[in-house]
Formats: structure tokens, C-alpha cells, sequence
């Protein structure tokens, strides 16, 4: 049994009736909030909120700042608040019962020597503390926590959580967002096949496999801190006949040679690195790629008006993704410039895709940002 | 900056402590709260502790109707259950014990909450103040 619309892989643990249930269950739940009860929040900002700064402030509010001070002691916020929050650890918690009741076959079948691909581990690489300060997006224990040798459950955690989280948005196999940037790339740089790419804070690799098939003679590489997300992502490229090669580095600074890359991607990686990371991030890119490579990096918006930037700032205070608040109202087209990428090359771009009432989380639209240079 | 500490492979994640090497005995522990402070939503926290289990209970009446739903519609299949037979039921010593254990289980993730705050107080290596998780991004 598998939750409606979810591709089933060997890598994955089975889930049983109850376990199903209780997934279906987080997930229509988060389909509510974020169709039913979410938008009420706008309305209360309008209608109570904003009028009560105006009130007491003789001016509107100016910025998120604004808005959450206002917003905090609203009665509707607080409780959606308290539900969204509730219903994140929820989904953790689903998505553990499973893989802890097979954790010993997931691990051993993670763990088996798969005949795709390629897994380098480094068990003496330094994690940083923008990983392990707080578990990232909730998740109990982040991407890099071990219970036992040779683990691979925080993949199997992940892999399962998206799919719920984003109510079915990131696709059956949790791929719509690589195949978004692939769609980007092939429409902004037509011809182009790279040989060799690498994809930044791959963790399971969902994002990575439409490239690997996409460009078949392309070698293609996927790095991240956590060695129990890559295990379980090289058994699960196996499971769905993907070659990649994955690796524990820190995308700050890698041991590939210089230019040695035509492609270097990153899909929702930036905003859970922190201050210093990012811009040695950049600058890595930079030397990883080859004169003519193309850097892309997919993130989320942070909202245009200071009601949307506070909603899209929840997760900073709500779901532990603390760096998230300082790309609010910045531009990431600089840090690109700043790494030695040329201005004139380097634009982020706008790009939508729709999605149902159910999976806007926190806004009443949805569409991505893309930072894309040339070298 | 990054952690100068080297990574260990094998630490359990409940204590942070690394496990004693040859400890595979005992299932490996696997963390179910995430580590960080949990925001306060209302004035005062026990509406926040009842509202974890409110929204548990939700969840486990809903897992519970769907698998009464397949019981139900199964039995119906099959012609098999006669009126009166649930209201008579009484389980054997194997069926008790494991009502016990999902009992239990059941009881454990509805007052998860609580234990979550006892993780938090124990934790030795929580982060002391919002400050410190800010600056491990803005540095």
C-alpha cells in the first residue's frame, strides 16, 4: 500500500494500513490548512490587523517586522499557527512509523552494492553548524543523524515527508522540481548538453534524476552533507535505474578540480545554508565551472508585500529554517556578481507553474525564483 | 564557520551521545521531536500542550475509521459477522497484550508533547538562546 499518487520504489519502506492512513490523514490535514485556512489569515490582516495598526500607529504598517507584531496577537493567526506547526510534526512522525518498523531491510538493502551510480562517504567531514544547530524543516535528527551504522533513515524519512508536505505538488517520484529547472535550462539554453554536471545539497537526489535522464551521456554528480541521505539516495537511483554519483562534501568547498563542470544546480539549497555559506557557495560554483558553464539555483519566494513576506517567513520561526529570513527583500543576483560571475549574465527570473488552493502553504499565488549565471 | 568537531557515525540522536561502539543489541533509537525550541502559539502553554493532543486525537480517530472501514466492509464480503459478536468480544491473552502495546503506543504520541519539553530541558547541547541559533546562520 502506497499514498494515492506516490510512485512506489525498493528503497522505500512499505507502508501498512494503519501507516497509510495516518499519511493520508497529514496530508488531507495540510490540504485544509492551506486551502480552507490560510487564506482566512489575509482576510483577517485586512479586515482586523492592518486597521488596528493604522489605529494605534497613525501609519500602515511598513514592513514583515510590521506585520508580525500585529499579526502575532491576532486570534486566527495564532490558532492557524498552531495548527501548521502541529501539523509539520505530525507528518515527521508518520513518515518515522514505517521506516522504524523496517529499519534493519531499508538499511540493508541502502547499504547493498548497487550496480549504478557511484557513493563516497567521508565520515571525518565537519558538519556545519547551520545544519545541526536545529533540525532543519523539523525533521528529527536533519540530514546527517545516524541511530546505527550504516544508516539510511533520514532519507527515508525525507523522501516520503515531501510528498506529503508539498500535498503531492513535488510529483509522484518528488521530481517536479528538478523537472522545473530542467524545463528552465532547456528553454534558456536550447542546445546545450552538458557532460558533466553537479547538482549542490542533493540530499536524496529527487531532484537530480530528471537530469541524469534527460542528458544520458552527461556524468552526473550529487553532493551534501549527509551521509544517511545519500545512502538511501544511491539505493533509490538504483530502485529507479539512475546513474548518478553522489558524495559527502560540503558545497562551500569540494574536491573537483577547477572548470571541471558545464552545469552546476541546486534546488532549494540556499536558504538552508547561512551568511558565510552562501557566498563561499557562489564562489565555488564559480571555480567549479568551466568558461560558458551555466550556474542555476531554484529557490522559493519570500514575497513581494510585507504581508507575503511574513507568511513566507513563518517557516523561519515556525519550522527551524532560520536562514531563510535573510533572503527576504534581498536580491541573489549579487552574490552571484560578488563570486566573479558577470552582471550582464546573471539575472533571476521569475518562473510559475500552478499548483491547486492546497498547496499554496502561504500565499494566494505560488511561482519560484531562479538565480542563473553564466560563467 | 564550520564545526571543527568531527562527525561521529554513530550518534544517537535522543542524547546527541555517540553510541558505545558493539552497542547493537538494543534497537537503534530513532529521534522523534526535532531539535530546537518550540514556539509558544498561546498565552499559556497548556493550551498549546492541548492542542497537540487534540489535533493527535484527530488523527488517530481518523486512521481508526479507516481501518474499521476495511474491517466492516471485509466482514461484509465475506458474510462472516453475526449482531452482537463485537459487543461479546473478549480477547484472549495474545490479543490483550497487544491492545496493551498499541495502547501504549497510542498513549506515547498523543503525549509526545509532554516529552517533548522534558527532551528539551534534558538536552545538554540545545542551543541557550534564539541569538545563538541567528548567529549559526549569519556567520
Amino acid at each position: 500500500m502506497a499514498l494515492a499518487g506516490f510512485k512506489r520504489h525498493a528503497a522505500l519502506p512499505r507502508l501498512d494500513h494503519d501507516e497509510q492512513a495516518r499519511q493520508a490523514f497529514v496530508r488531507q490535514f495540510r490540504g485544509h490548512l492551506s486551502a480552507r485556512v490560510m487564506p482566512g489569515n489575509y482576510r483577517a490582516y485586512e479586515r482586523r490587523a492592518a486597521p488596528r495598526f493604522l489605529a494605534s500607529e497613525g501609519r500602515p504598517p511598513r514592513d514583515h517586522r510590521d506585520v508580525r507584531r500585529v499579526m502575532e496577537q491576532d486570534g486566527y493567526y495564532q490558532f492557524w499557527s498552531a495548527l501548521q506547526r502541529r501539523s509539520q510534526e505530525l507528518m515527521w512522525d508518520a513518515v518515522i512509523d514505517p521506516v522504524e518498523r523496517q529499519h534493519g531491510a531499508l538499511n540493508a538493502y541502502a547499504n547493498r552494492q548497487h550496480p549504478r551510480g557511484s557513493l563516497r562517504l567521508d565520515p571525518d567531514l565537519a558538519l556545519p553548524r547551520y545544519q545541526t544547530t536545529v533540525d532543519i524543516h523539523l525533521q528529527p535528527g536533519g540530514y546527517h543523524s545516524e541511530s546505527t551504522a550504516g544508516d539510511a533513515a533520514a532519507g527515508a524519512f525525507y523522501d516520503q515527508a515531501l510528498y506529503i508536505y508539498s500535498n503531492g505538488a513535488t510529483g509522484a517520484c518528488n521530481d517536479a522540481m528538478g523537472e522545473l529547472l530542467l524545463k528552465f535550462y532547456r528553454e534558456y539554453f536550447r542546445a546545450a548538453l552538458p557532460s558533466r554536471l553537479l547538482e549542490m545539497g542533493c540530499g536524496i537526489g529527487n531532484s537530480l534524476l530528471p537530469w541524469a535522464a534527460a542528458f544520458p551521456g552527461c556524468e552526473t554528480h550529487g553532493i551534501d552533507i549527509g551521509a544517511p541521505v545519500l545512502r538511501y539516495g544511491h539505493a533509490r537511483a538504483a530502485a529507479l535505474d539512475a546513474t548518478v554519483h553522489f558524495s559527502q562534501q560540503n558545497a562551500e568547498r569540494t574536491d573537483f578540480a577547477a572548470g571541471s563542470f558545464d552545469l552546476v544546480i541546486s534546488h532549494l539549497l540556499l536558504h538552508e545554508t547561512s551568511r558565510t555559506a552562501m557566498p563561499r557557495i557562489m564562489a565555488e560554483c564559480h571555480r567549479l565551472l568551466r568558461p560558458g558553464g551555466v550556474m542555476l539555483h531554484l529557490e522559493i519566494p519570500r514575497g513581494d508585500t510585507p504581508v507575503e513576506q511574513f507568511f513566507y517567513n513563518w517557516e523561519v520561526f515556525n519550522n527551524s529554517e532560520t536562514f531563510a529570513q535573510f533572503l527576504t527583500g534581498i536580491d541573489l543576483a549579487p552574490f552571484a556578481v560578488a563570486a566573479g560571475f558577470d552582471a550582464s549574465r546573471t539575472r533571476v527570473v521569475r518562473y510559475a507553474r500552478p499548483r491547486t488552493a492546497g498547496q499554496h502553504l502561504y500565499g494566494e499565488t505560488f511561482f519560484w525564483n531562479i538565480l542563473v549565471a553564466t560563467r | 564557520m564550520a564545526d571543527k568537531r568531527k562527525k561521529s557515525t554513530r550518534r544517537n540522536p535522543a542524547t546527541n551521545k555517540a553510541a558505545a561502539p558493539g552497542a547493537g543489541t538494543n534497537k537503534p533509537r530513532i529521534a522523534r521531536v526535532a531539535k530546537g525550541k518550540r514556539p509558544q502559539y498561546f498565552s499559556d502553554p497548556a493550551i498549546d500542550k492541548l492542542l497537540w493532543m487534540t489535533v493527535s486525537l484527530m488523527e488517530e480517530l481518523s486512521v481508526t475509521r479507516d481501518r474499521l472501514d476495511a474491517v466492516e466492509r471485509l466482514l461484509e464480503r465475506k458474510k462472516t459477522l453475526r449482531r452482537g459478536e463485537v459487543e461479546n468480544y473478549a480477547p484472549d491473552a495474545a490479543s490483550a497484550a497487544e491492545r496493551d502495546s498499541r495502547r501504549a503506543a497510542f498513549i506515547d504520541r498523543v503525549m509526545r508533547v509532554v516529552q517533548a519539553e522534558l527532551e528539551e530541558i534534558s538536552r545538554e547541547d540545545m542551543p541557550r538562546s534564539s541569538e545563538e541559533v541567528v548567529a549559526a546562520v549569519a556567520s
